[in-house]
């Protein structure tokens, strides 16, 4: 693919691509018309991270769904009323990606040893929430809800949602045909025209340091690229990093995170949650220079869990903006606390 | 904190469009409210967007929004309903807010 993303960024964008977690859904039991098969407990999926419950409606009615129930029910059936709750009780939203369900499940309900075990949702067919869950499970309004994501993402870069409504219509359904088909280069050839790229920002008069001319043509890539061309989609150049914050217990913090803050040093995962979260994650000094106090508590309250990975407290917020956010262009970092 | 509507697209222009409202609400309440102010039904189309740009989830908070969108000490929300042409001739008045595309 003719493009200049650097080797590593589509690598992680790659990885979280194809990232799955694994889900098992239970119908529940109390809503089953009479004459359907009981034995048929659940069914296992494993479902992409950058998917949605309403894309695995379909898959769910094949497996499990048709198996279950009788013929007759099953015709009469509408998937509008369906709706999908956690086992502790709490509601699944629709527009929210399962990577992220899935991991907000893994901070409230610590497992030992962290492991991957199948996050256990209940189907319920009939008398949704409507209050609460605000949607219908229409593929289309989940699309919508999807597009809405993207320029909130694009504006919060940028300072306005130029990039996301110049593409041409095809290209943006196209990046919903992506996710729908899950397909990494589909998606990637598209999002890659709006998605910001992870290279520190150069010099501003020298592309190539070695070389204060013409920077070499064969040299790498990113750093090849005409200083106007890669400041434009730079994620280093970027306004606020789109970034939203997940507490176990419910509220969602998002605020504005520059990619360098006032005194020129990159915004880091460990300042943003230390400005957010005092509590959960001492500021450290501010200066690197400053002698680390050795009776300093060593560890933090909490950690981040970032598209599944506990992540390492200094990455950079406008590199994690770049590679680690979601199909929607956002970094949902879930608290955790630690034992 | 400050809202201000603004109406485009030949949506009616509210007598008082800049509120106070808790941050703590989600948008959802905002757009009730706004349904409220305008006196439209329930099943009328009603379209908000944040600076004219986007849509946010009916579930983000308005403090999450503020935060993050609020110009000079407001969010501004620009509204408008869904126009329906083909009356007025050929010429179709173009909403100044980019739509879906």
């Amino acid at each position: 693919m003719a493009s200049s993303t650097p080797t590593a960024t589509t690598l992680f964008r790659r990885l979280c691509w194809d990232g799955t977690v694994p889900i098992e859904v239970k119908i529940d039991s109390k809503e089953l018309p009479a004459g359907s098969d009981r034995t048929l407990e659940s069914f296992y999926i494993r479902a992409p991270r950058v998917s949605y419950l309403p894309l695995l409606i379909q898959e769910v009615k094949t497996f499990l769904f048709d198996l279950v129930l009788d013929e007759a029910s099953a015709k009469d059936m509408k998937t509008d009323d369906w709706w999908f709750e956690a086992e502790g009780g709490a509601l699944l939203k629709w527009h929210w990606p399962v990577g992220l369900l899935y991991d907000l499940h893994l901070v409230a309900h610590p497992a030992p040893d962290f492991q991957m075990k199948p996050f256990t949702i209940i189907l319920h067919l009939a008398s949704p929430p409507t209050d609460k869950l605000l949607f219908t499970p229409s593929i289309e309004t989940c699309k919508q809800s999807f597009m809405g994501q993207l320029k909130e993402a694009d504006f919060l870069r940028w300072g306005n949602t130029k990039r996301v409504t110049s593409l041409r219509k095809e290209d943006q359904d196209g990046l919903w045909e992506g996710i729908v088909e899950h397909n990494f280069d589909d998606f990637w050839r598209i999002a890659s025209k709006i998605a910001p790229s992870p290279n520190p920002l150069a010099p501003p008069l020298t592309p190539n340091p070695s070389s204060p001319t013409l920077p070499a043509p064969s040299s790498r890539p990113a750093s090849t690229q005409p200083p106007s061309g890669s400041d434009r989609d730079n994620a280093y150049s970027v306004r606020s990093v789109p970034v939203r914050i997940y507490l176990p217990d419910g509220p969602v913090i998002q605020d504005l995170v520059p990619p360098f803050l006032e005194d020129g040093l990159p915004h880091s995962l460990s300042l943003f949650l230390s400005a957010q979260l005092p509590l959960l994650f001492k500021p450290s000094p501010t200066s690197s220079l400053s002698p680390v106090d050795p009776n300093a508590p060593k560890s933090n309250l909490a950690f981040a869990l970032i598209q599944g990975v506990i992540a390492p407290l200094d990455c950079e917020m406008a590199w994690l903006g770049a590679c680690m956010s979601g199909a929607d262009g956002w970094v949902n970092v879930c608290i955790g606390l630690e034992k | 904190v400050n809202v201000l509507f603004k109406g485009v697209g030949g949506a009616p222009v509210l007598n008082r469009n800049k509120f106070s409202i808790a941050t703590t609400v989600k948008y959802q309440s905002l757009l009730v409210f706004l349904r409220k102010q305008l006196e439209s039904k329930p099943n009328d189309p009603l379209f908000t967007y944040i600076n004219g740009a986007f849509s946010p989830a009916p579930d983000d908070t308005i403090s999450n929004l503020y935060k993050c969108f609020s110009t000079d000490g407001m969010l501004i929300v620009y509204y408008r309903y869904v126009v329906k042409c083909a009356i007025f001739g050929s010429h179709i008045t173009i909403s100044s807010v980019p739509a879906w595309g």
